[in-house]
């Protein structure tokens, strides 16, 4: 039994999420997940971008950092290395990540850096009242797309798979045991864990039926180091598997590898030492 | 490792290398950045150099990565900084907004080049002088330096990470490609005699669950600047760049909107005695006074000894400091001045606030960007000047 409850990591502040919004079940999830792992509350920090989901660090009683649209994996990255000890949380949503930030997710995954990202996909703009985002299904009709939005939604998973990133996982809000047990196991991944929550938003679009009926977990005999395998049902789009696709810990993650590296820096000679050679 | 960082003894170094070595001796252990010319020696030293004293030196993948990432860094602690030129900065205003708003502390190097947009990447520019000041959206104020030397890049560059740490506050060093790329002499004192000023820390342990929570944005009554606790050190802190109360957490309201940036303004106000620093020659009886910055500073200096050593009663302001502008010392000056030259390498940016601050008639001696104003052409409208 962990010695920590779920409420030891709740700020007291309230969210300001619709009620029903899936972001609440993502919160519980990694309050509970941060206490099964007994991490202490202030050696947490939570890094988010712009949107709904990403006020997630004010509901939260660790270090939190609310910054500007698109950046929570640089900010993220940034505490990471500026203070290693950090358990370090990026969080955000589908715009947040795959539109105007999507340019960090390769990097993160090159990198291998230390931290889980949990992206609150809902294949909607929510803060602003309903646009199509990155994942939002061709041909939906919303106010900023009154004759159904034109580009094809992305498939976060294949593309985190692509970009090498060593932890790929999906989960569903209205899953909430299995979201926890996922961010519970991204947590404790030594390097970048990325993760997709599919988590509506019932103001502007709501998906629970939906995704109940299309979800479900990856088969029992599925192997998380076949990459090709991964790569084979996360194509899929009829059904949407649920569960970790991969889970790679070969590669070394970031901090460690400045940690090697500085272990065989040999600081260049300065001008004394030099001449010092030729002395003799 | 302390000796690793500060390279005490006599070097030739290249401003951009100084600059580099300013920030190691200064104490700074994060680097995040984006190549970009005429600053890219900045970052290739750090790649190097910060691996040997323990430091974290990153490649990001943009400029928004890259102030991003410093700004992470600072909350958690470090000294940390960036470096770019004229497009670098206009990529990072949103953060350095951000970074105003959170007062986190951090360093950012502009090497500029002739501009706008992408310009003359090899070539100097003084031209981001009102980008640095006015680039991101909103009110606020910042603090910028402009290093006429190597030697002096290495100064401020140090004077800027102390500047940013006391006042929780971005501070920029505002260089140009000139001076980033000339090799002169740096002199790197002794470790011990780096001067060394310390982010406030929080005075009273962290509270306890069922006591009031922590407040880290209440400023000090004196300065004006909160202390500031970084993560992992027991408090729990609420950074977000919506206008927010002194727990941290958001208050969209019309008064607390207007209390926080009217601080965050006042905040430099109150302690620009201690931020400011200009040079000044011929000052006291002087009938015509230049003013100049940065690399062209190298310019105006020769041409008013020279027309000193003529017997032409003209002086020589320095800014050092671009922001906070020194409008106290330059209003003092036109009490007795007849007239002002301004020398810069832009179509007239400072020459606006000079021209906002005197009664007196103002010479602008400028050029676009690519090549040094000669100290002939300062000499010429000094000339002029007297005559008038
Ligand atoms: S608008 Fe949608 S995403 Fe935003 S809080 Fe409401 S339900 Fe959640």
């Amino acid at each position: 039994m962990s010695k920590r409850k779920a409420s030891e990591y709740q700020s007291g502040v309230k969210p300001i999420w619709c009620p029903g919004c899936g972001d609440y079940a993502v919160l519980n999830a990694l309050r509970q997940a941060f206490a099964e792992l007994e991490i202490p509350p202030h050696e947490i920090a939570v890094a988010s971008g712009i949107g709904c989901s990403s006020r997630f660090p004010a509901f939260l009683n660790t270090y939190g950092f609310h910054g500007v649209h698109g950046r929570p994996l640089p900010l993220a990255t940034g505490m990471k290395v500026g203070n290693p000890a950090l358990t370090v949380v990026a969080v955000g949503g589908d715009g947040d990540g795959f539109s105007i930030g999507g340019g960090h997710i390769p990097h993160a995954a090159r990198r291998n850096i230390e931290l889980p990202y949990i992206v609150m996909d809902n294949n909607i703009y929510g803060m602003t009242k309903g646009q199509p985002s990155p994942t939002t299904p061709r041909g939906t009709q919303r106010k900023a797309s009154p004759y159904g939005s034109l580009e094809d939604p992305l498939n976060p998973i294949m593309m985190a798979l692509a970009y090498g990133t060593t932890f790929v996982a999906r989960a569903f809000s209205g899953q909430p045991k299995e979201l926890a047990a996922i961010i519970k196991a991204a947590l404790l991944h030594p390097g970048f864990a990325f993760v997709q929550v599919l988590s509506p938003c019932v103001t502007f679009r709501n998906t629970y039926q939906h995704y109940r009926e299309i979800t479900q977990p990856l088969p029992e005999d599925f192997d998380r180091t076949d990459l090709m395998a991964a790569m084979r049902l996360a194509q899929e789009t009829e059904t949407l598997y649920r569960g970790i696709f991969r889970q790679d810990e070969s590669k070394l993650g970031y901090v460690q590898r400045v940690r090697e590296m500085r272990a065989q820096v040999k600081p260049l000679a300065g001008v004394d030492e030099v001449v010092e050679q030729y002395a003799r | 490792m302390k000796e690793r960082a500060v390279l005490t003894g006599k070097h030739f170094m290249s401003g951009d290398d100084a600059c580099a070595e300013g920030a190691l001796a200064a104490g700074c252990r994060y680097f995040g950045g984006y190549p970009i010319t005429p600053s890219t020696e900045v970052a290739e030293r750090l790649a190097r150099r910060l691996p040997e004293v323990g430091g974290v030196y990153m490649q990001m993948e943009d400029e928004l990565g890259s102030i991003a990432s410093i700004l992470g860094a600072a909350a958690a602690g470090a000294r940390s900084m960036t470096a770019t030129s004229g497009p670098g900065l206009s990529l990072m205003q949103e953060n350095l907004g951000l970074a105003v708003m959170l007062e986190l502390p951090c360093v950012l190097v502009d090497i500029q080049r002739g501009s706008p947009s992408t310009g003359l990447p090899t070539m100097a520019g003084q031209s981001d002088v009102m980008q640095a000041r006015w680039g991101s959206h909103g009110d606020y104020s910042v603090v910028a330096y402009a290093p006429w030397s190597p030697q002096e890049i290495f100064d401020l560059t140090i004077l800027a990470f102390n500047v940013a740490d006391r006042f929780r506050v971005p501070v920029l060093i505002l260089s140009d490609e000139v001076i980033g790329h000339m090799v002169e002499r740096v002199v790197i004192p002794p470790a011990e005699q780096i001067p060394h000023w310390e982010r406030k820390g929080p005075r009273q342990p962290p509270p306890a669950l069922d006591e009031p929570p922590y407040r880290s944005f209440q400023a000090d009554e004196d300065d004006l600047v909160p202390p500031i606790a970084h993560a992992g050190e027991g408090y729990r802190v609420h950074f977000t760049g919506l206008t927010h109360n002194e727990i941290g957490y958001p208050e969209i309201t019309p008064e607390t909107h207007d209390k926080l940036v009217r601080r965050l303004i006042a905040k430099i106000q109150r302690n620009a005695d201690q931020i400011i620093r200009t040079e000044g020659y011929y000052l006291e009886d002087a009938e015509v006074v230049v003013i100049s910055y940065g690399c062209t500073a190298r310019s105006a200096r020769r041409a008013v000894r020279e027309a000193r050593e003529a017997g032409i009663p003209v002086g020589f302001l320095r800014l050092i400091s671009l922001w906070p502008f020194p409008e106290t010392q330059i209003k003092d000056l036109a009490c007795t001045v007849k007239e002002f030259i301004v020398a810069e390498m832009n179509l007239g940016q400072m020459r606006l606030e000079v021209e906002r601050c005197v009664q007196r008639p103002v010479r602008g001696v400028h050029h676009a960007g690519g090549e040094l104003i000669t100290p002939e052409r300062i000499r010429g409208a000094i000339q002029e000047a007297i005559s008038r």
